[in-house]
This record gives C-alpha cells, structure tokens and sequence, in this order.
C-alpha cells in the first residue's frame, strides 16, 4: 500500500472517487527545485565569463595613441624659432601632401623588427570659412577607403601662419588635421 | 505534510540556508563583473587624446591662440568635427607679469573638463 496516500482504489481511503491530490507538495517541491538549478546554473556559468568592453577596443586605443604620437612628433619643431614639420606641410604655397604622407607611413610603421607595420591611413585638414561652416580638405591617403576597414581617427589642432578658406587676409589661422588610420 | 516523515527537517532547512548562500555569492560574483565594464568602459570613453590637444595647441603658444580668429576657428571646428564645445580664454602678461594664464573648457556632452592652466 502506498504509505503516503493510502490506495486510491479502496473503499476507505477518503480520497477515493476524486481525482488523487497527494503529490502536489512533491510536484510543487520538484518545480521549485528544478528552477532553483536552473538559476543557479544560469548564474554560475554567466559568473565564469567577465565582460569588459576593453576587449573588442584594446587594439583600437593602441592604435589611436600610436596615431596620436605620430601627429605630435610632427608638429613638434625642431627649436622654438622654426616651424614645425606639420605647419610647413599645411603652410607651404602649396599643401605637401606627399611629404604627410611619407614621413606618416614612416612613422607609423616603424618596428624594431625588420619588417615593418601594415598601418594605412586617410588623411584631411579642415578649416573654417567666413560663414562659420567648416570645409574638409583631402591631405593625402596612402589607400582609397573602402569602407570596410576598422579604421580610428586621429587629430591634431596646428596653428599655421597662412590663410585657410574664404578668408584671404587672415593669418593666423588653426586648421584641425584629421586622419583615419588602420591594419590592412 | 501529515502524513510524511518530518524526522530530518533541519538537514532539509540547513540544505535550504546552504543552497540560498551560494545563490548570494554567486550574485555578488556575477555583479562584480559589472563593475569591471563600467571601468573599462569610463577609460574607454574618456577623451584623452582630445583634451591633450586641445590644451596642448592653446598652450604651446598663448601668443598665437590668443588671436580672436584662431579662438574661432578652434571652437567652430570642435562643434563641427570633433562635437565638442570649446571655449578658451588667454591672459597674456602684462607689463610686470611674466606668466601667462589660460582657462580652457572642454565639453562632450559625456565628459566635461575645465582647466585652469598658468605658463612657467
């Protein structure tokens, strides 16, 4: 005879007749333990994997400083009474793309190894007009954008002692050096 | 629960208070992931090279930033390029003085920076 509920089929057993009720506490006990495994589970195997956002931007923040270095140690003079490398290639007659270009890619691809980096970049200047609206001018790129690179942008502010834009007379002026960097 | 046999309730209740102490670490362990991202996070987004710029251009010579229309073109082409809001102020030495001062604002919208910067 089940010692719990007494046999449903006998005459005496008060539940005969109806629908047996005497496992809803076990029923109930087995749902709440069930659940309780599966929180647990739930949380012991969320507790193992930490999520920082470093991860997927580590390689982009070194990146970034290594643009970053690159567009100081240009606009760094070599004294206080000569311009720097990055305001004779903006103050010139002409914009020395070609001279951005090589002294960047060299820069940023130097390695102590021998081989050097894959670093590519895209680089432009912006200046502001008479209107207060800014135009953005091509400097020099060393690939087309494509769109699909993972690319980080890098700036530098240069004062330059030249006139930028619609304002012929003025000098001088600040113009922002933008430049889209990445691995290719 | 008449009919069952309650004899060993307390290894029961210790089972429970076991189980419900380990739901707590486990929570505690789980959150403290949290307070890791929020970190890694706050670095991320903190515009270091951005206020390294800007305060270096203004600073790198007080005469040259201190010209109305350099003060201009940094602060249109902040908002334009960079959405940030720049305002700087420069006080050139005066006669008797040998410092000059600057008063730099900085402004993201995430991060707010102001510095108050004096020459050697």
């Amino acid at each position: 005879m089940d010692p719990r509920g007494g046999n449903p089929l006998r005459k005496d057993n008060p539940c005969a007749g109806r629908a047996n009720s005497d496992g809803q506490l076990y029923t109930i006990e087995g749902i709440a333990a069930g659940l309780i495994m599966i929180m647990t589970a739930y949380l012991v195997v969320n507790a193992t994997s930490v999520y920082t956002a470093g991860d997927t931007h580590i390689s982009d923040m070194q990146l970034e400083q290594l643009g970053s270095d690159v567009l100081k140690i240009m606009d760094t003079p070599e004294n206080v009474t000569v311009n720097s490398e990055l305001q004779m290639i903006l103050g010139g007659a002409t914009v020395d793309g070609a001279r951005f270009k090589s002294r960047f890619l060299a820069l940023s691809n130097n390695r102590t190894q021998l081989n050097r980096d894959h670093i590519q970049f895209d680089a432009s200047y912006t200046c502001r007009k008479q209107d207060n609206s800014t135009v953005t001018i091509p400097l020099s790129s060393s690939r087309n954008l494509t769109g699909g690179e993972h690319a980080v942008r890098v700036t530098k502010w240069v004062i330059v002692d030249k006139a930028f834009c619609d304002l012929p007379a003025t000098k001088p002026r600040a113009v922002l050096v933008e430049v889209l960097m990445w691995r290719d | 629960m008449a009919r069952l046999n309650d004899d060993a309730q307390w290894i029961i209740l210790m089972g429970f208070l076991i189980s419900f102490s380990f739901f707590f670490l486990a929570i505690i362990i789980n959150q403290s992931t949290v307070v890791g991202q929020t970190t890694a996070e706050s670095v991320i987004e903190f515009p270091k090279n951005d206020i390294r710029d800007i305060t270096g251009v203004i600073t790198y010579n007080t005469t040259l930033s201190n010209d109305p229309v350099v003060n201009t073109d940094i602060s249109v082409i902040s908002l334009n390029r960079k959405n940030a809001i720049v305002k700087y102020s420069v006080t050139l030495p005066l006669s008797n003085e040998t410092h000059s001062q600057a008063f730099i604002h900085y402004n993201n919208g995430v991060t707010e920076y102001n510095e108050t910067w004096t020459s050697l």
